[in-house]
């Protein structure tokens, strides 16, 4: 991991930072559930606790003004493309300064100043979404690349045919990752797909595939790099799989039959977070009061965000039909 | 940053007419659509060199290219997500679907993302859409050829649905549809394609959710949608020589759909017909009914309200099977006398 | 046996005439074309003519009485037969085989009743009424008679009977199964406001033509912008013109022009030169008609009626006068037929023969302009830097100004003085 460390080419600031969104994500997404299981926001919510290197990792490899389109699952998607952690848990609490005026709820924060064109609740919603933002970005010669984010399950979907060929041949500037997590709620991959790998499905459409570790924030960060400065270029799309695992069930009613107690303990043991933490510390980067503090701040930032989300108000009822039109 | 010109007057520029068909009326209206915004472009399924299912957009990719007249692949999921994504971030295209039909393949993307897109953001995304789509039987391409599928949309917050009847209209509404801000589905009916009427040259809009009245009468309000339009007009002359005189109401936008004109018009005759292609059941003249009993013209109808549309059955391949599953001008007639002669 | 007496249908969308009255009484003879009696509708007054020769029995409707069209209202009685035989055979006929209107023949068959098991109440005919009292009978059930003693009435007729505090119950119903409709109240309506208009307050009260000019008077004064131009009109040329003509009508007997009739003539020139004068406004176009046809006011004793002459500037002076005079007649006597008032494009209402210097008129919608014609007299004017006498006349239009522009109301005026002032320009 060292080596991947120094190949990637990211300084100890930069470092940090992700360290710090990792956190924020595993901590924003824990205390999310202590406050559903302590009845304070409703709804559901599917946690991406363990797949934190995925998103930040990802995101990492953006501009800010590139864009992402993510998934059901996309609370660190969010964070990693830098979304603050107030506004969405203020949009968690379904509150009016929340990022989607308490509208959208978890499953469709959306930050679209910030280039996050929304999380989503169908599987595989995004995909044709973020081809037409390839088109737009085409058409209109901006410097810009779409990362989009979905799982196993998606790319069984006829919308991800359908919109991987049609960025092939138009070149489009997208980068689809699917973040394979072993499980379709509760159908494995194994089961799902007649491929291995997901990635190699790429070849349908004469684009590269690529599987990576997605616990390995430098593995993750590295392929998605690559394939963002190649469609930045105008050489045209690529798949990225990332394979990882969440920890939580699907969602809140998950009772998990499909998998063993085992199976997740073995997974934890790859942890992303403690895994960069080991590398940066090892390459000396830091030393463990820094870590220390990092973790420390970003539990902070979590407990003011919900502070700020339970004293902001509701959205007014009358203004209930605004947004169904422009 | 691709920009837009400066914006005409809502009514039209010049009073110079000529006839056009409905179909040479919309292909004007999108040359007139992307000569004024590059941010306008066209995508869908064979409607470059092969000009269209139906040939409306014959001629536009010598003029405008094939980066803006946009061929795809048969992927109506595909077509509809890049036409929403790209809206979303900059671009009004106009997305085209080869027959209505094939909108069920597009529908996850139109329903549950473009629709409510901007809503579920909390208004902090836009989604500036027109999908076009031909629709309608009388063209013997049966049951998976023939839908006419516009209530579906009209039940879906956050999408637009016009239907235009005349070549004036489909002009006007498309070049309205493509300023709006909104996703709009756009139904043409195959059948008024070649169709004739005047169309003014240059830059005019009709604006949306704003019926019009296209026959005035005094004896029973007649409220068509698209091709059921023309046959009423035709239904009213054949009764005009019998001295009834139908007054027909053409929605035009059938949402947001605004029934004032369709009210003033029932408050005059006190009767009413609500004629469409579509399946009665559950069809949009249940909703124009509805708006008529429940609003301002309950106290003025002399008779019940009547609806005359398609038979709840697939469109059938047999000529004479395919003419009895949709209204036509004869059952306009006899259904409009009924209403006015009391025998019902 | 008895032949009846029909209240006869005069326009395609009438559906009552109320009597004015009987030109014969029970028991007269008469014969086939006979007048029997004055009705009038919301337009005219009609004639009823005997349909056959014999003696009047069994009259059923007074003056005043508003009719259904299509209602028996009599019988004619042919020569060598009596009434009590002719009533003998008329129920006779019933029993056997009663002819069915064509309206209840398909009410009943809408209703799946056999139109045979339907009593006919005037012994010759089923009518609508037959079959709906027959739905209305109980048959072995408590739903119909439960059914049957609901009022049916349409939105329509109950709000008007809730504006005019009428009892619906009093009312009966025309429509299907007995429902009353608008028209029905309005029908109750009209009669009710004459006998219950107060004495005291001195309400006289109104016909259906009264009615019909009030409430399109109000409609066309509110819904369109008037604009209004008045010119003046030197009289010498057009009175000199017609001197001429009406000498030699003298002698072959041909028809004497009056001045209403020149400007008619006048007017249908002009308007082929100016269209938009000759246009009808509508809410998604103007329609432009091909020919003028001038609508001539004719003042009645209670009341006023347009006749029309039909594409005037095609016509000639003699044909016009000649139209203009018959159809003047007809309307003082009440005997112009529809299609006589109807289809107008332009009106002319010419005061001058009451003194009246210059008015101004109310426009006939869907016309888009109306001319006011006052009287000729003579007045100094100058010409050519001289005073002179000349009979002048003053005219004054009133346009649809969503049509029609100062400008061109101006250049109208213009042509039309110059025509009186210079007829033989329509003649260029």
């Amino acid at each position: 991991m060292e080596t991947k460390l120094k190949e990637s080419g990211l300084d100890s600031a930069t470092l940090l930072e992700a360290l710090r969104k990792m956190h924020l994500i595993r901590l924003f997404e824990e205390k999310a559930e202590s406050l559903y299981a302590l009845g304070k926001i409703h709804g559901t919510m599917h946690l991406s606790i363990g797949q934190e290197a995925s998103a930040v990792g990802s995101c990492l490899a953006l501009q800010p003004d590139d864009y992402i389109l993510s998934t059901h699952r996309g609370h660190g998607h969010c964070i990693g493309k830098g979304a603050e952690p107030k506004l969405m848990m203020a949009e968690f609490f379904g509150k009016e300064v929340g990022y989607c005026r308490g509208r959208g709820g978890s499953m469709h924060i959306a930050d679209v100043a910030g280039g996050n064109l929304g999380a989503n609740g169908i599987v595989a919603g995004g995909i044709p979404l973020s081809t037409g933002v390839g088109l737009s970005i085409q058409m209109q010669q901006q410097d810009k690349v779409c990362l989009t984010f979905f799982g196993d399950g998606a790319a069984n979907e006829g919308a991800f045919h359908e919109s991987l060929n049609l960025a092939a041949i138009w070149d489009l500037p997208v980068v689809y990752i699917c973040e394979n997590n072993q499980y379709g709620m509760s159908m494995s991959v194994e089961r799902a797909c007649a491929v291995q790998r997901i990635a190699q499905r790429a070849a349908a459409y004469d684009i590269p595939g690529m599987t990576v570790d997605g616990n390995d924030l430098f593995a993750v960060y590295g392929a998605v790099k690559a394939a963002v400065d190649r469609a930045r270029t105008g050489d045209g799309p690529m798949l990225i799989e990332s394979v990882t695992y969440r920890w939580r069930g699907h969602s809140k009613s998950d009772r998990q039959r499909y998998r063993s107690r085992d199976e997740v303990k073995e997974w934890m043991e790859k942890d992303p977070i403690a895994r960069l933490e080991k590398a940066l510390l090892s390459a000396e980067i830091v030393s463990e009061a820094d870590l220390e503090q990092v973790a420390n701040a970003a539990r902070k930032t979590i407990e003011d965000s919900v502070a700020f989300a339970e004293a902001a108000a509701d959205p007014d009822p009358a203004s209930i039909l605004e947004g169904v039109y422009a | 940053m691709l920009k837009q010109r400066e914006t005409a007057g809502a009514r039209e520029d010049s009073a110079e007419t000529r006839e056009l068909t409905y179909a040479q009326a919309i292909r004007e209206a999108l040359q007139l659509a992307m000569n004024r915004d590059e941010r306008v472009f066209m995508l869908g399924e064979d409607i470059g060199v092969y000009g269209g299912a139906f040939g409306v957009s014959d001629g536009l990719i010598d003029q405008f290219g094939a980066e803006r007249i946009r061929d795809t692949p048969i992927s109506e999921a595909a077509i509809a997500g890049a036409a929403i994504g790209s809206a979303m971030t900059g671009m009004r295209p106009i997305a085209e679907i080869q027959f209505m039909d094939f909108i069920t393949l597009s529908m996850e993307q139109l329903v549950l993302q473009g629709a409510k897109i901007r809503f579920m953001f909390g208004g902090k995304a836009t989604v500036p859409l027109v999908l076009r789509t031909p629709a309608g039987s009388g063209t013997g391409a049966a049951a998976q050829h023939s839908e006419s599928l516009e209530a579906w949309f009209v039940h879906v917050p956050g999408l637009k649905v016009v239907m235009p009847s005349t070549p004036y209209d489909a002009k006007g509404l498309l070049l309205a549809a493509i300023e709006d801000d909104n996703p709009v589905i756009f139904v043409e009916h195959k059948l008024l394609y070649r169709t004739k009427g005047h169309v003014p040259e240059g830059y005019y809009t009709v604006p949306l959710s704003q019926s019009d009245i296209k026959r005035e009468g005094t004896d029973l309000s007649v409220i068509a949608t698209s091709i059921m339009v023309p046959r009423a007009i035709e239904a009213a002359e054949i009764l005009a020589k019998k001295g009834i005189e139908l007054e027909v109401v053409d929605p035009r936008t059938l949402k947001p759909y605004d029934a004032t004109i369709a009210t003033q018009s029932v408050r005059k005759t006190g009767k009413a017909l609500v004629v469409h292609e579509a399946p009665k059941t559950g069809g949009f003249g249940a909703e124009v009914v509805a708006e008529l009993v429940a609003g301002d013209a309950f106290d003025y109808l002399d008779a019940p309200v009547r609806r005359l549309a398609g038979l709840d059955v697939p469109i059938p391949y047999n000529r004479e099977l395919e003419r009895a599953a949709v209204p036509q001008v004869e059952d306009i007639v006899r259904e409009a006398r009924a209403l006015v002669e009391g025998v019902y | 046996m008895a032949i009846p007496i029909i209240m006869p249908k005069f326009s395609m969308t009438q559906e009552a005439a109320t009597v004015v009255q009987w030109l014969v009484a029970e028991g007269d003879s008469v014969e086939k074309g006979d007048l029997l009696m004055e009705v009038e509708t919301d337009k005219i007054t009609m004639d009823v003519e005997a349909m056959d020769a014999g003696v009047l029995r069994g009259l059923t409707v007074k003056a005043g009485d508003v009719v259904p069209v299509t209602e028996v209202i009599g019988y004619i009685v042919p020569d060598g037969e009596t009434w009590e035989e002719s009533a003998e055979a008329l129920k006779a006929e019933s029993v056997a085989r009663a002819k069915a209107t064509p309206v209840a023949q398909r009410m009943a068959k809408a209703n799946m009743v056999d139109i045979g098991s339907v009593p006919s109440s005037n012994g010759q005919r089923i009518t609508r009424r037959d079959v709906e009292a027959f739905l209305q009978t109980p048959v072995n059930g408590n739903d119909v008679a439960a059914e049957s003693d609901k009022l049916r009435a349409t939105p329509a007729a109950r709000r008007i009977a809730r504006e005019r505090e009428v009892d619906l119950a009093q009312i009966s119903g025309s429509g299907p199964k007995g429902r009353i409709q608008a028209n029905d109240v309005a029908a109750f309506v009209l009669p009710t406001v004459q006998v219950e208009a107060e004495p005291a307050v001195n309400v006289v009260p109104f016909g259906r033509m009264r009615h019909t000019i009030a409430e399109r008077m109000t409609q066309n004064y509110q819904e369109i912008p008037h604009i209004t131009f008045t010119i003046s009109a030197d009289m010498t040329a057009t009175l000199e013109l017609r001197q001429r003509i009406n000498a030699h009508a003298e002698r072959d007997g041909s028809a004497r022009i009056s001045v209403t009739a020149v400007l008619a003539k006048v007017c249908g020139w002009a308007l082929q030169r100016h269209p938009l004068v000759n246009a009808s406004w509508h809410e998604n176009g103007i329609e432009m008609h091909d020919t003028a046809n001038i609508g001539v006011a004719v003042a009645l004793e209670d009341g006023l009626i347009v006749p029309v002459v039909h594409d005037a500037g095609r016509k000639g002076l003699s044909a016009i006068a000649a139209q203009v005079n018959e159809l003047t007649e007809k309307a003082r006597f009440g005997r112009l037929q529809p299609a006589e008032v109807q289809g107008g494009t332009f009106t002319i209402s010419n005061l001058g023969m009451f003194g009246i210097d210059q008015f101004t008129a109310i426009i006939n919608a869907p016309q888009s302009a109306i001319l006011a014609v006052g009287r000729t007299k003579k007045e100094a004017v100058v010409i050519d830097d001289a005073v002179e006498i000349r009979p002048m006349m003053t005219m004054t239009l009133s346009a649809d100004h969503r049509i029609i522009d100062g400008a061109v109301a101006a250049r109208f005026l213009h042509d039309i003085v110059q025509a009186i002032e210079q007829p033989d320009i329509m003649l260029w």
